[in-house]
């Protein structure tokens, strides 16, 4: 298997450096030493099939789960931080599953999003961003986020990772479970996010090809370790895996 | 008609005490999903203190204030030191915890200030002579104080929770504590102001309602106190303020007119009366009147 190395990376600031992250639940092993690197406003894709430790290695980066190995964001070790330090630090998740607060409004899920801001005026204009970005979160701010079908909610866990201004926003599946048409609508915004607004992505996807639409690199992980990388042109280049991952 | 209306006094005030208390479970279970039922006798330590307080020349109102604070660093703290180190493994290892805090309280009240009944001074005039003719009925000026107290403090939580970052934070907390995470809450600092807030609403309850009890201040006095405000939480819908409220008040009012009209279930029955009304909550509407349903689309 001809595989492309990651030294097609486009020269840029190095924004988050990962070495060595080993994590696990319980006794199970599931990360064996996962090694990458994203660079300032860049796009990264995580490939890999079920069970690959693509959702662990996103819990361990924001904080949810103890893990060894070095993370390095913009030159600070993020090892050992609670999650809403690492929100404070600008790396946010948005969680598979979604995550909102259902019993919460749209606004308010919003402005909980916000919880380590202080800048009133920055928080209501960055209220107002979002609503304009996603429409439908304007159309339905004072309903409560459960009453929201499932591409809304989506939307809406975005809008609330992005509230806190992160400068790494982290996506675990965002398509799961939503229709072909939202979905793109949703990788559209994403995109848009990462060019317009220089948010980089780590988004973790089933749906390679859409995922590949709007990544500049990608890592593919095979049973908790990086196997190859490359530019995504690289990767619909190379048959194996277009015929593993992308089914053509 | 005039003896009607007194019982109905005597319930409403009563009903405010058990709404109090109620509020005090509700705010400990929106912000940590868990209700705490060690919360009457860690009101009853703070009372005691209160008490004590006053024994020694400090006026009533200021021992008060003196047991609301001690109230919120005990909640405080037997968040962080006791609740939150179980927490993540069961819920019931949570409720046991709270059964042994419930004990360990009010044995330490016993141990310090030994189980004679001691008489509770009111925050209110309650001589025989303090009350207003209403309708020919008899409304004393320490219900009414109870009343004004109690439409306080809901005012107070229904703002916090509604109208501030801490309250919205605490909301977030209890629906979804690993997003709240995520979002940047400090959720165990959030918990633990949960539990302190609860210990004020709960020293205050309990500095109300011991001049009231027929028992006075004494080891035995908050139980029944928390068994009815439990079922008034639960009428009311565990998560909901306005629910304790009207829970607390529907209980109070339910338990006098009941004692007063059907004879055999006066004494201690009442109490009994308040678990058919908790099983009877769980088994028809376990959301409670006011309670939210889960409400998911996926």
């Amino acid at each position: 298997m001809t595989l492309p190395t990651a030294e097609t990376r486009p020269t840029v600031e190095t924004l988050l450096t990962v070495e060595g992250l080993a994590a696990g639940y319980g006794q199970a092993r599931v990360l064996h030493g996962v090694d990458l690197e994203i660079g300032k406003g860049e796009a990264v894709v995580v490939l890999g099939a079920n069970g690959a430790g693509k959702t662990t290695t996103m819990r361990a980066l924001a904080g949810l789960l103890p893990y060894t190995g070095r993370v390095g964001f913009e030159g600070q070790a993020l090892g050992g931080l609670r999650p809403d330090a690492i929100v404070s630090r600008g790396v946010s998740l948005v969680p598979q599953g979604r995550g909102t607060f259902s019993h919460l409004t749209v606004l308010e899920n919003l402005h909980v999003g916000a919880a380590m801001r202080r800048d009133k005026d920055g928080i209501r204009e960055d209220v107002e961003r979002w609503c304009s970005v996603f429409p439908v979160l304007a159309e339905r701010s004072r309903q409560a986020a459960g009453t929201l079908s499932g591409g809304e909610q989506q939307m809406l866990a975005v809008a609330r990772a992005l509230m806190s201004r992160p400068r790494l926003l982290l996506c675990d599946e965002p398509s799961l479970g939503l229709a072909p048409r939202v979905v793109a609508g949703l990788f559209e915004v994403l995109a848009r996010v990462n060019r317009e607004e220089g948010v980089a992505l780590l988004i973790v996807e089933q749906n390679a090809e859409l995922a590949l639409s709007i990544a500049h690199r990608v890592y593919l992980l095979e049973v908790g370790r990086v196997v190859a990388s490359g530019t995504a042109d690289d990767f619909r280049g190379d048959e194996t895996i277009r015929r593993a991952y992308l089914g053509y | 008609m005039d003896i009607f209306l007194e019982r109905l006094f005597d319930g409403l005030t009563n009903g405010a005490v058990y709404a109090i208390m109620a509020l005090a479970l509700v705010v400990v279970f929106r912000s940590t999903g868990t209700i705490n039922f060690a919360q009457g006798e860690m009101a009853l330590f703070t009372t005691y203190i209160a008490w004590w307080l006053t024994t020694i020349g400090v006026p009533l109102w200021a021992g008060t204030v003196a047991a609301a604070g001690v109230g919120f660093l005990l909640g405080a703290v037997v968040e962080r030191t006791l609740i939150r180190p179980v927490r993540r493994r069961s819920d019931m290892a949570t409720l046991i915890v709270a059964l042994g805090l419930f004990t360990a309280f009010n044995a330490l009240a016993g141990l310090l200030w030994n189980s004679e009944t001691k008489p509770m001074p009111s925050l209110f005039p309650s001589g025989l002579k303090d009350y207003l003719s209403v309708g020919g009925a008899r409304l004393y000026i320490d219900a009414l104080g109870v009343w004004l107290v109690v439409i306080a403090l809901i005012g107070a939580v229904f703002l916090l929770f509604n109208r501030t970052r801490l309250g919205l934070h605490m909301r977030a907390v209890a629906g979804n504590p690993e997003s709240a995470a995520l979002s940047g809450v400090r959720t165990g600092r959030i918990l633990m102001l949960g539990w302190g807030l609860a210990g004020i609403v709960g020293s205050l309850a309990g500095v109300l309602v011991t001049p009231l009890s027929p028992q006075q201040l004494s080891l035995q006095t908050m139980f029944p106190i928390l068994i009815y405000a439990s079922a008034a939480a639960l009428f009311g819908g565990l998560d909901s303020p306005m629910g304790a409220v009207v829970g607390g008040l529907v209980i109070g009012v339910l338990e006098a007119l009941i004692t007063g009209y059907v004879e055999f279930i006066g004494g201690t029955l009442p109490q009994t009366a308040a678990l058919v009304v908790i099983v009877l909550i769980l088994l028809l509407r376990p959301t409670g009147l006011f309670g939210t349903r889960q409400m998911e689309r996926l």
